[in-house]
């Protein structure tokens, strides 16, 4: 069965309020031209989550769309940090769970396993714990093991509504291919409801058959596929097309106020028709050949 | 001294050093990347590098911006996942050492990467645990990288984001956490823990670095052993191998 549908339709699909899963990690496979179209729906008071923060996760909250984040810290790399998420946490209008990567990635993996809870040796000892116990309806709590008696911290499993996961190569029905490591995006796609894969390429159902090792995401938990090429821009895609240093270096400069980021997103989202749109203002096929990847080096 | 090498080429070496043949070692972006490879090309080469998003063992070529840089994912072993990596590896108990920065540290080598300033007041949200959280928790020991100052080095922190030896004594086992920190690196001397009080304690001084020097740039007084040897400079070979292999574009090791 076919799930192939446009960029507007998946997004149309998210109703205000939903639980997201993003794929990004930092600079990387982050749900760019998908986090724009949200911004240009106007759809808000999302859930995000993710294990590490992320381009994705920090546009949608400096555009106003997110009331909670649930992660494991974050940057931007060297090119800086998240300053829309690191802002909304410091006055206030950002409700935050932050944890570590690991406990962001268990309580994905007690979602997709439908097991009740995910106990973990990490968190103790640390403010992270005293801060996400202080919060009401804490998703951490203390259980004493059955066999030996010694007490452990368990997470709550993580329900996203939707995973959307930003991938190299799928087909139709959405089983789909991620090249280079994975992060989360395993366990983020098997804890949530249903999944929006976007793909840089399609491909038929035969390429598919005839190399199913590499399948990560398998059809069966995909509701959309949307084929859209450089949909991560500014983030790099591994073995696909490089980060853009000067793109992501503007947005850090257009994050540093509310003010300047309202013209950043006037500029590139608001004003921008859709993602073809968008590739023409940062450079066109000029600019994105010059991003492609080698083919051995991956980047 | 009979050639120069700067304050970073001597914390990465002294990071190298105490990384062992065949150790499993989680990795953090900047010195400790320099510091391992460091090891790996000269007196450890079966050690297993980890970086915390699914990369085993890499090979870079390039000086990448971070861990999401796919320059320094490149000729890896293994491409896989958090769960593979901090969950089957490092929550397993596999991992030896563990490789940190941070942006404060307490005299238990407790770390803070999180909130800067009083955190019911006013405060600055920097980047949160990562996987340093899980590392610190989970590595059968840590070693910490960062600046001499004392702002960085504080008697007690605003948040503690990865654990150390939390109030010292036994109050880190007492939370059912082995390990912890082994060593303190800073660019003017390096620092161990008292066996019992687990207080930081200096180990030995850089060369060129008096013991003032020492401690009028830290916010509390470490332990102090009677006999203060001078860390050992680098090598010619370690410094080479550092410029021309490891870091030629000084991305990681910057301009001092």
């Amino acid at each position: 069965m076919t799930k192939l549908t446009t960029l507007t339709e998946a997004v149309a699909s998210i109703p205000s309020g939903a639980h997201l899963a993003l794929s990004g990690f930092a600079i990387t496979r982050c749900t760019m031209a998908f986090t724009r179209e949200v911004i240009r729906q106007r759809i808000k008071n999302l859930t995000i989550s993710q294990c590490v923060g992320a381009m994705d996760a920090d546009m949608l909250v400096g555009a106003g769309a997110v009331n909670r984040l649930i992660y494991g810290g974050g940057s931007l790399d060297r090119f800086g940090r998240l300053n829309c998420v690191n802002r909304g946490i410091e006055d206030g209008t950002l409700a935050v769970e932050e944890y570590s990567s690991l406990s962001v990635a268990f309580r994905y993996l007690a979602g997709a396993l439908g097991i009740p809870f995910m106990p973990i040796r990490s968190l103790r000892g640390s403010d992270l714990m005293v801060h996400l116990k202080e919060k009401s309806g804490s998703n951490l709590s203390n259980i004493t093991d059955p066999f030996t008696g010694e007490d452990w911290p368990v997470l709550k499993p993580l329900l996203p509504d939707v995973a959307i996961v930003q991938v190299q190569v799928a087909d139709q029905e959405g089983n789909a291919w991620i090249m280079g490591p994975r992060w989360d995006n395993s366990e983020q796609v098997r804890s949530s409801q249903r999944t929006i894969v976007i793909t840089e390429r399609l491909v038929t159902d035969e390429t598919i058959r005839q190399n199913p090792e590499r399948t990560v995401i398998p059809g069966l938990f995909v509701s959309h596929v949307v084929e859209l090429p450089f949909a991560a821009h500014p983030t790099s895609v591994y073995r696909a097309y490089d980060y853009d240093s000067e793109q992501i270096q503007a947005y850090v400069e257009a994050t540093r106020t509310p003010e300047a980021f309202r013209a950043y997103l006037d500029q590139y989202v608001y004003n921008v028709k859709d993602h073809w749109e968008y590739l023409e203002r940062v450079g066109g096929l000029k600019r994105l050949n010059s991003l492609q990847a080698d083919p051995v080096l991956g980047y | 001294m009979d050639f120069d090498y700067t304050p970073s080429e001597l914390m990465a070496v002294a990071g190298a050093r105490e990384l062992q043949d065949r150790e499993v070692v989680a990795v953090g972006l900047g010195l400790p990347v320099v510091a391992s490879f460091l090891a790996k090309q000269t007196h450890a080469p079966n050690m297993t590098i980890l970086f915390e998003l699914g990369v085993i063992d890499p090979q870079p070529m390039d000086q990448g911006v971070g861990l999401a840089d796919p320059r320094v994912w490149y000729r890896a072993n293994v491409l896989s996942s958090f769960v593979d990596i901090l969950g089957d590896v490092l929550h397993r108990g596999r991992v030896d050492v563990g490789f940190l920065g941070g942006l404060e540290v307490d005299q238990f080598g407790n770390l803070n990467t999180s909130l800067i300033g009083d955190p019911k007041g006013k405060f600055r949200h920097m980047i949160g645990s990562g996987g340093a959280n899980d590392i610190a928790s989970c590595a059968k020991r840590t070693i910490i990288i960062m600046r001499h100052e004392e702002r960085k080095l504080k008697k007690a922190i605003s948040f503690i984001t990865s654990p150390g030896f939390i109030a010292g004594g036994d109050s880190r086992a007492k939370v059912g956490l082995a390990g912890g920190p082994s060593r303190v690196i800073t660019d003017k001397a390096i620092f161990g823990f008292h066996a019992d009080t687990k207080q930081m304690m200096l180990i030995s001084i850089h060369p060129g670095i008096t013991l003032e020097d020492v401690l009028g740039t830290m916010g509390f007084s470490p332990v102090l052993p009677e006999q203060i040897p001078y860390t050992d400079p680098p090598t010619h070979e370690q410094v080479r191998i550092i410029r021309e292999v490891i870091d030629p574009q000084r991305m990681y090791m910057g301009k001092d």
